[in-house]
């Protein structure tokens, strides 16, 4: 596309961000006559859920409609002869076989542990175990509307900082203090291990990779052309309440924990960006997270937090496949010649760049200097290897 | 006038067939006699006796068409899931080589002239079996024989781009949908999700044995002479993968027991030598051949016909029949060190890390003659290794016996360099425990 071109549409995609974000109540998605905050365990257990359910029913109505219809339009255009050529019914056929699979791997099991339970307990862990801290504020992306969370989400006072500083001193202090802290030690773990926004796209890839359907193919072009609107979201996100805007009528997160916690929640454009949101996870994995303003100013503390991705340079063979992995896209992972350390301020610690790297050592994820995720050819490898005898002579002998 | 044209050209072939036979039987025979073998050598060596000697087709499953292909970056998976056996026609054959010599340019590579010498004699069932051969356009020779070629069996050329950004690979993916089209053309059958993650499966699973054999030679100095090494890697090309894999599997049982027992090929401490360059292709194995008769051992290979040609796995990112396709299409350029992209500072770090690895005493940087995008790099190789002290030599060879005399000469110089550098060492050891 030439350079013009370019800026207009980038221009264009933020300015357009930035209206829907300030008439954000003007586009109901779902409104309750009356929002109702209180919430308690029997609202679950009855009827009432239902109705409170609503909206993200419909929300996953949509996406699944919507999923469904760009699959058969592919399908539709690879059978057309559109896009590159013909495959159309390996391609687009019904899909039978598995590709080889590999065992997963601790590391992943305690990513996927990590976010289910966090996820949960930010969900429903006021209700069922009676777990506050609202004192203490966690960066994540967990709609604070739902009071019944184990602690608070700074995304709150982040995007509300006007309200902020009417707060008492001690509430500051103690936000500032519990914000920060939990963004220097964990950094972007909060993103790929605790995040329950992180943890609906995971789910979507997850049924992708299922369904063997077609992502997007992603090139650094467009991971290029998404910073200035990741950069317009963290404008939004900060700047709204001082325009006089409401940065949760926007925010997708809150179609999920608080209706899951039982609160009728009204929803505006939120509802719309959900959709959008789990279907971008689907067809490319953690769309949002690219663009997520609270992971990009976590991002700001990347350079202090002890958890770091390690590469050695000697060992790669600049494969490409961890830039491949990496839902975020960061290409320097592969080209860095130089460097120890590879961390930069969009990389989640998902660890999928140490699980597909082949090569021994090469990359390696660390807490505080300690390896606790490496890179290793045999396990990369162990989903090729055939059990010895099974290929002698009656055995199940494919080749020849 | 016709009659004696037949006679005459029935007289060539008889002699062309003698020739050839004799040449790579003695080959097989010098590297059946080299001592030390590990158990398990036999179905290389047969797989090998019965393209050059027996002068017979790949051996397959009966109804499986073989395609061809040069240069590491066609993916094998795509002709196993075509149900079609790829064969990897690079050759070394001296007397296809003076064959060829008249037929293409003068300062053309041997390689690219004992592929034409064979096609022009039409005598070599691997090359005359082909329902396709797929030439990637790595150099200007590749890039004519593929011409030279299309006159007697289907070609298709893919274009190796000069870098390998985003879009290079993108393209990439888009001519491999273009073989696949006539991988299915050709044999008859078609490429589904389900075959082509078999295709996976076989060529994944030779990679796995290939990494097991890599990871024990690096378990134990000395454990495997490069010369069988390199018989094994050059059998990979005329053997299905999943039986080449089997039978490397069967020779990784025998090394482990070797370790176990501490059972190295030689007590000595001989010179470890590093060969990189120009592929090193069967019969033409003088080059390892006369390292180790020479004293030395060939303790790593860098070539691509070698153990780097199959060292780098498509690793699937997604799981989706394009993902599939995408990564074999990262998979054949992004890790690839043939110096025929533009930047390939990749190599050196390769390099360096086998170097470190197999603890290398000196590197042989093998140019065939006319071979132009190997002997460019000889120059930065020579300086980066020389800063970590490490002695390079460039031997120049062409697909003849006329130079193993002056090439004796130098390796056997550079091996007592070495061992020069080696002694003092020793002899200080000694004193001190004296």
């Amino acid at each position: 596309m030439k350079d013009w071109k370019k800026t207009v549409v980038t221009v264009g995609v933020c300015i357009g961000l930035a209206a829907l974000a300030y008439f954000a109540w003007l586009f109901p998605f779902y409104e309750f006559a009356v929002n109702d905050y209180e919430t308690s365990l029997e609202k679950l257990m009855s009827a009432e859920y239902v109705r409170v359910l609503a909206p993200l029913l419909i929300i996953l109505a949509l996406s699944a409609a919507g999923i469904v219809l760009v699959v058969l339009v592919r399908r539709l255009l690879v059978r057309a002869g559109k896009d590159t050529p013909r495959f159309d019914r390996a391609r687009a056929g019904r899909q039978r076989g598995a590709a080889p699979k590999r065992k997963l791997s601790l590391f992943m099991a305690v990513r996927w542990a990590a976010m289910a339970v966090f996820s949960f307990l930010m969900i429903w862990g006021g209700l069922i175990f009676g777990w506050k801290m609202s004192s203490l504020s966690i960066p994540v992306l967990s709609c604070p509307w739902n009071t019944e969370q184990m602690a608070e989400s700074g995304c709150y006072y982040l995007s509300h900082l006007d309200e902020l500083f009417e707060l008492p001193g001690r509430s500051i202090v103690l936000f500032f203090g519990s914000t920060i802290f939990f963004a220097v030690l964990l950094g972007r773990v909060i993103c790929g291990f605790l995040c329950p926004m992180g943890l609906v796209q995971d789910v979507m890839d997850g049924i992708r990779r299922k369904t063997k359907a077609e992502g997007i193919r992603m090139n650094d072009n467009m991971y290029e052309a998404l910073v200035p609107v990741r950069w317009c979201m963290v404008l939004i996100f900060t700047g709204l309440c001082f325009a006089g805007g409401n940065f949760c009528n926007f925010c997708p997160a809150v179609a999920v924990s608080p209706i899951l916690a039982g609160i009728s929640t009204s929803l505006y454009v939120s509802g719309f960006f959900m959709v959008l949101v789990l279907m971008g996870g689907f067809f490319k994995r953690r769309a949002f997270c690219t663009v997520c303003p609270l992971g990009t100013v976590l991002g700001f503390f990347h350079k202090a937090s002890p958890f770091r991705i390690r590469k050695d340079c000697q060992a790669c063979t600049e494969c490409g496949a961890c830039y491949e992995a990496c839902p975020m896209g960061i290409k320097m992972i592969y080209t860095e010649r130089e460097k120890n350390d590879v961390t930069c301020a969009q990389c989640i610690m998902c660890g999928e760049c140490v699980r597909c790297c082949p090569e021994d050592n090469a990359l390696s994820l660390t807490f505080a200097g300690k390896k606790i995720y490496t890179s290793s050819r045999k396990k990369i490898m162990s989903g090729y290897a055939r059990p010895a005898g099974e290929n002698a002579d009656g055995g199940r002998r494919q080749g020849f | 006038m016709d009659r004696d044209a037949d006679k005459r050209k029935e007289r060539q072939d008889r002699r062309f067939i003698k020739r050839e036979t004799q040449t790579a039987a003695k080959y097989l025979r010098r590297l059946r006699e080299l001592p030390g073998a590990p158990e398990g050598m036999e179905p290389f060596y047969q797989a090998l006796e019965r393209i050059y000697v027996q002068l017979q087709a790949v051996e397959r499953e009966a109804g499986r068409k073989t395609v061809g292909t040069y240069c590491v970056m066609t993916p094998p998976e795509l002709v196993y899931a075509a149900g079609a056996v790829p064969v990897k026609l690079c050759s070394g054959d001296y007397t296809a080589f003076s064959v060829g010599d008249g037929v293409v340019a003068r300062d053309a590579c041997p390689l690219v002239k004992a592929v034409a010498g064979f096609q022009q004699t039409g005598l070599m069932p691997a090359y005359a079996d082909c329902a396709l051969m797929v030439v990637p356009v790595t150099c200007d020779c590749k890039k004519k024989i593929a011409g030279l070629l299309a006159d007697q069996c289907e070609v298709m050329t893919l274009h190796v781009p000069a870098s390998r950004e985003d879009v290079d690979i993108e393209d990439f993916v888009t001519q491999l949908y273009v073989l696949m089209e006539k991988l299915e053309e050709v044999t008859g059958s078609r490429i589904s999700y389900q075959s082509l993650a078999e295709g996976f499966g076989k060529v994944g699973y030779a990679q796995y044995e290939l990494s097991e054999f890599i990871r024990l030679k690096k378990e134990m100095l000395y454990l495997i002479r490069g010369s069988h090494a390199m018989a094994i890697m050059n059998a990979a090309s005329y053997m299905p993968a999943d039986v080449w894999g089997e039978a490397l599997g069967a020779v990784n049982q025998s090394l482990r027991k070797k370790i176990a027992q501490k059972e190295a090929v030689t007590s000595k401490k001989l010179p470890r030598i590093l060969l990189t360059g120009s592929p090193v292709v069967f019969p033409n194995v003088k080059i390892p051949l006369l390292v180790e008769e020479a004293g030395g051992i060939v303790a790593g290979d860098e070539t691509c016909m070698g153990e780097r040609g199959m060292w780098d796995p498509a690793v699937i990112t997604d799981d989706s029949f394009d993902g599939m396709i995408r990564a074999l299409a990262n998979r054949a350029l992004r890790p690839c060190p043939c110096p025929s992209f533009a930047d390939n500072a990749r190599r050196i770090y390769r390099l360096k890390q086998l170097i470190q690895e197999n603890r290398i005493q000196g590197v042989i940087y093998h140019v065939l003659r006319g071979c132009l995008v190997y002997d460019y790099e000889y120059k930065r190789i020579e300086e980066e290794l020389g800063s970590l002290g490490i002695p390079v030599i460039r031997l120049e060879s062409d697909y003849n016996e006329e130079d193993i005399e002056q090439l004796r000469i130098r390796i056997e110089a550079f091996i007592e360099l070495i061992k020069l550098k080696q002694a003092p060492e020793k002899a200080r050891a000694a004193e001190r425990s004296f």
